[in-house]
């Protein structure tokens, strides 16, 4: 099983986080980058830290694929949440009150679903052969998300950008649970 | 009706272990809804006509938004992590990607709903119970019904609503045989 990414959005329909173990491509590759291109499945792009890195390539006088990457990865998320949003809303009113949009299957991917009560969106793309994750999501929810993220005292109650979420903890623990399961 | 109390009695009688089809609905290749047939009342809650069409128009965007969002669209073909065939020509040679398809089986806790893209696109959607096997057999099999009956009937229009007698009498016979298995 392979997972491709992991995206939250929050209650503003925010993304606040999101991460990719795809690897790298041709062009990202090609060109010379901050982060060296490592061949493994191990390229972390987390959408703050490339907004960081955006700031630190202005100072260098080279920003330009690297503000077109930052901006694909948004249009990115936002177009998955406007897909889960709308599907959600879709299966509710076919399905009853009660139902829940739980996954979705292309020749390509598999989308997995799992929203919280206080409608915090867990969404994971992995490739089609794998099992139902919603209880993988489910995991992170309680054991990532709650243990530290909620349970910080520094953490503020809203992420906006991503503040709060982007802790080392949360970060490792993911990637340690995410690389688990592959 | 009578096979619908029979259909309600097994359930109750085995919970669910009997897999029905709910309903079918054809969306043509603009996003226009140009047939919707429920089979089983129950399976899903009742919902206007506008209430539909608003629904075809949804899916057919966010069937489109979905074939967009393949996470392997950039990744060079040789990088592709389900590495299943490597050609005679070997990494260097360009491969032309299968072009990613949209959205093909949606699960939900209730139901399960199976969409099939003809070469048109045209889109069958099949709404099932979440045990229903088979449903891609079933859909082939009602695309095969709507060429019969449907697309050679002379006094149907291209892209307009379906509405063809045969076409609803063979395909509600099709489905009710299979429900009551």
């Amino acid at each position: 099983m392979v997972v491709f990414s992991f995206y939250i959005f929050d209650r503003h329909t925010e993304c606040i986080y999101s991460r990719s173990w795809l690897p790298p491509s041709v062009t990202e590759a090609a060109a010379p980058s901050v982060v060296a291109p490592t061949p493994t499945p191990s390229a972390v792009t987390a959408i703050p830290d490339l907004e960081r890195e955006h700031e630190r390539n202005n100072q260098g006088g080279r920003p330009r694929d690297r503000r077109s990457k930052a901006a694909k990865a948004g249009d990115d998320a936002k177009l998955i949440f406007g897909t889960v949003f709308s599907l959600r809303n879709m299966v509710r009113k076919l399905g009853g009150e009660d139902d829940a949009f739980i996954t979705y299957r292309t020749g390509q991917y598999k989308l997995h679903y799992y929203e919280t009560a206080s409608n915090l969106r867990f969404v994971m793309l992995t490739d089609t052969a794998a099992p139902s994750m919603r209880n993988v999501l489910h995991q992170i929810y309680i054991n990532l998300w709650v243990e530290y993220v909620v349970k910080n005292p520094l953490s503020p109650v809203e992420h906006k950008g991503g503040e709060g979420v982007k802790n080392e903890l949360f970060e490792l623990g993911l990637d340690q649970f995410i690389r688990g399961l592959m | 009706m009578f096979s619908s109390l029979i259909t309600c009695r097994y359930r109750s009688a085995f919970g669910d272990w009997l897999a029905t089809i709910f309903a079918l609905i054809i969306i043509n290749k603009a996003g226009g809804l140009i047939y919707n047939k429920t089979f089983h009342e129950g399976g899903l809650n009742k919902i206007s006509t506008n209430d539909y069409l608003v629904l075809a128009g949804t899916f057919h965007g966010v069937h489109a938004i979905t074939t967009r969002l393949n996470p392997l669209k950039n990744v060079p073909a040789a990088d592709r992590i389900p590495a299943s065939t490597t050609l005679a020509g070997g990494p260097g040679m360009l491969t032309r990607p299968e072009p990613s398809s949209g959205l093909e089986v949606l699960e939900s806790e209730n139901f399960r709903l199976q969409c099939f893209n003809t070469m048109t696109g045209t889109k069958f959607l099949l709404f099932t119970d979440t045990t229903q096997a088979n449903v891609d057999v079933t859909i082939r099999r009602i695309y095969e019904m709507y060429a019969d009956y449907v697309m050679k009937n002379p006094f149907y229009q291209l892209e307009m609503p379906v509405r063809c007698d045969m076409f609803d009498r063979k395909l509600s016979s099709y489905i009710r045989e299979l429900n009551n298995r």
